[in-house]
Order: structure tokens, then sequence, then C-alpha cells
């Protein structure tokens, strides 16, 4: 008889996988959490949106992103908290006076210890600071070093090195041909003519499929001079990759 | 006396010598010996179940196998949980149940409002007697134990299926902040307390009220 391991409030792991696709937070305290990504606890724990009042210092300490304000919730209270994202793999990291960009959605739960920020990077989060988060990633994360070109659906984030550029592969587009399909879009492009490139020291987080999680349109950034996707019409850019891609995207 | 085992975590395999198990329709995927499929009306649940099922809208689209041999079950590339109940009874949503012993009786309880906000209606399955079932779920299964200490609060999304002596009780954390869109995520929960376990999957279906 192979029956399924049985866990229960005692015996399912603290901070810790219960398996590859969801994760057993030991709650004493605060954490945040994505929406809709709990699914069971023990205990008493109450959930509360950002906006709610008694929060308001946490969230002038650990949470400065307004955009993302409406996907997330702050779990508090004691209790074995486990967590999931539609059967994806889901893993702990540890942040030691550290910082990492991850995208917005690939970002489950963090402690509050950390704190979220907003990347110039659209669509993309990053966490400063020390503590545990939890990222889910459809397939195993690799983690690979710069100097390095990744597909812009495979990557999950990076940490501790520059922020990346774009990068596009324009051999397609040399001579009268290559102008006109560039024009035109006639002739189709392999859908690997951009990339997203980085270099320096550090590591880049990879996933093992080209899905990504869908992000959910919640305004835009500040419109002011100077702020990437800010400025009116930018909403739109989220978890695109600006106005450029869409442009090649166009063409290609 | 069907064998129920594990393949792998995403196909079942049960050892059948004459008698008869009943399958979700259409998830046999392989088979050695001789097999019989048919198709069984209204859950298999007898006339009286056959028009409760049609009334709650319960559909469990079922079949009867019966041979000699081994018969392979997957459906969706689902991971499939092993469920052995010993004069117990399995509340379970329909669309996850995917294989029963033979020995089995299958009916619909009321589960009240629980299943309205899942989108699944207002009934559920329940798998009684004395044999093997199995589960299937978006990602692997987790088991979970309520004692009378710990109850245990589910979302709906990811509920599965329970068995044991658990009193279940929705629960609506609805507020004018939920109305605002400043909601907790986490309005609709499912709380389970007395003694039993809990079957949970690692992602959650569409729900009605899974966005508030």
């Amino acid at each position: 008889m192979n029956g399924p391991v049985v866990f229960d409030a005692h015996t399912l792991p603290a901070n810790d996988n219960v398996h590859a696709y969801a994760f057993s937070v030991d709650l004493d305290g605060q954490w945040f959490l994505q929406k809709g990504k709990m699914i069971a606890y023990f205990g008493d724990i109450r959930f509360d949106g950002i906006g709610h009042g008694p929060l308001d210092h946490l969230v002038a300490r650990s949470f400065h992103s307004p955009l993302h304000a409406a996907d997330w919730v702050v779990a508090q209270g004691r209790g074995k908290l486990l967590l999931a994202d539609r059967a994806f793999d889901v893993n702990s990291f540890d942040l030691d006076q550290g910082n990492l960009t991850i995208r917005s959605g690939n970002l489950l739960a963090f402690e509050e210890s950390l704190s979220l920020k907003q990347s110039i990077i659209p669509g993309f989060v990053t966490l400063i600071g020390t503590g545990k988060f939890v990222a889910a990633s459809n397939g195993e994360v690799h983690f690979v070093e710069p100097p390095i070109r990744v597909d812009p659906q495979a990557l999950v984030g990076w940490a501790d090195c520059p922020s990346p550029c774009h990068h596009y592969d324009h051999g397609y587009l040399r001579g009268f041909l290559g102008g006109l399909r560039a024009m035109t879009g006639v002739g189709g492009a392999s859908g690997e003519e951009h990339q997203f490139e980085f270099t320096g020291a550090g590591t880049v987080l990879l996933q093992s499929s080209e899905t990504v999680m869908p992000e959910q349109p919640v305004g835009g950034t500040p419109a002011g001079g100077g702020t990437p996707g800010g400025g009116p019409g930018a909403s739109g850019g989220l978890g695109g990759l600006g106005g450029l891609a869409r442009w090649a995207e166009r063409s290609g | 006396m069907a064998q129920f085992r594990l393949q792998d975590g995403k196909v079942l395999a049960v050892d059948l010598t004459g008698d008869a198990v009943r399958a979700k329709n259409g998830s046999m995927i392989a088979y050695e010996g001789d097999m019989t499929f048919k198709k069984l009306t209204g859950g298999g649940d007898g006339l009286r179940g056959m028009v409760t099922r049609r009334l709650t809208g319960e559909q469990l689209e079922v079949m009867e196998v019966k041979g000699h041999g081994t018969c392979y079950f997957a459906d969706a590339a689902g991971d499939v949980s092993l469920v052995t109940l010993q004069q117990d009874t399995l509340h379970v949503e329909a669309s996850n149940l995917l294989c029963t012993a033979g020995g089995l009786r299958t009916g619909t309880t009321f589960t009240g409002l629980r299943g309205a906000s899942q989108g699944n209606g207002l009934f559920t399955t329940t798998v009684e007697g004395t044999g093997q079932a199995a589960l299937t779920s978006q990602g692997p299964a987790i088991v979970l134990r309520v004692t009378p200490q710990t109850p245990l609060r589910v979302d709906p999304g990811a509920y599965l299926a329970h068995s044991g002596r658990l009193r279940q009780e929705f629960q609506s954390g609805v507020t004018f902040r939920t109305l605002l869109g400043d909601g907790s995520g986490e309005a609709f929960q499912i709380r389970f307390e007395g003694e039993g376990l809990v079957y949970v999957q690692p992602s959650e279906r569409e729900t009605l009220g899974g966005q508030v």
C-alpha cells in the first residue's frame, strides 16, 4: 500500500517544502503573500489587504509598490500556512543583506524583514534586505552567471547584478529583403530575435519553460520625467518589454 | 478484489481478477488482459441516484470496467492519490474522482455554501464502504490530519476531498474592503473541525470567489 504521507499541524515542515509544489510557512508574526496563493492553514491566522489601516506601519517599512498593492495581502498570526501556485515548482530562497529582482507574478510570499520595491524594469519587483522569500517557477529554477543572454519568457529574476538590457539580433534585417521583412513582417521570424542581456557579476535565475504568470494590469507607474514605463498610456506595458519590443513584434 | 497501485505519480494501475471497478468515463489509457467497458448512466448510483445527480448537477460520468488483467487509468496528466476506506465515507468533488473499487457505493450529498463558492454546485459526491478509491488532482495531493485541537482552514479552490468525522463550515470574510477591491484574496474558506483527513491540491481551480 503506497498511500500518501499524512501531515498534521505538528508534522508539517517549518519553513520548508512539503513537496516540490507546495511550501509550508511556520508563521509567527507577519508575512506578505500574493493573493490567492494560500491553499490551507492550521492555527490562528488572519489575512488583510495592504490598505488595512493597522498595517500602515508595516507597509510603510516593507512594501513600496502602490502598483502591486492590490495583489498582496498580509498574513498575521500563528500557525502553519501552505502556499502553492497552479502546481508550479515552489522554492524558498534566503537573502542576506542582498537584493533580488523577480518577475512580480513569480513571487508568492516574503518575510516582513525584507522590503519590496518596484523594479525600474516594468513587471518586475526587487526585494532588498535579509530574510526568506518563496517563489514559483514553471519547471525547476536554474542558476546561471553572466555574461548571458536569456529568453524573456524563461527569465525568473536576477540577484546582485546590474539590470539587463534588451538585445536584438538584427542580422535578419540586412539588405533589401531584410528591410522589406522588417517593414512588412512578411517572411516571418524565428521568435528568438530578442533577448535580455546580462553582464557583470551576479546570478540569473531561469525557469525551464517559457510559461509566464499572467500579469495583471494594475495601473501605471507615476507619470514623471525619466520614469521608465511612466507617463500617460504606459499602463499596458507592464508584462511586456516596452515599446521597442512591441515594435519588434510588429515587424517580426 | 481489485488491487489499486500507482504506476507512477500520474497513472493508476488496477489489477482485476474478474471483478469490477468504476472509473471516470474515458480515463482508460491502456490495459492488459480482457476488459469490458460499460458506460453507467447517472453515475452508477441506480435510478434514484440518477435522478438526484440530474437534479443536483453533480454530474459523474462513469464507466464500469470488468475483466481479468491490469487496466491503466489517467486523466489529463493529473496526479493520482490512493485512498483506502474502511467502513468510512469519503466526500470528494466529482471532477476529482478517478476510480472506485466495485464494493464502494457512490452518492450525492448537500454541502451548503461551499459548493457555491467553488462553482461546482451545491452538492458533492460521497464514496462509502470498504475498498480503495483513486483521486486525481492538479499537482500531487497533500493529506492533512485534522484533530479536535487543530482545526484546518482550506481554500475552496484547493479542496479535493475529506474523510472521517469532520464538520465543515463555510466561512466568508467579505467586508466592504472586498467590494473596494482591497480584499484579502482569501475571503472564502472552508473550516474543518473534528477528526479526519483532508486532501488538498497545490493549485486552485477557477472559482467564483477566488479573486476576492
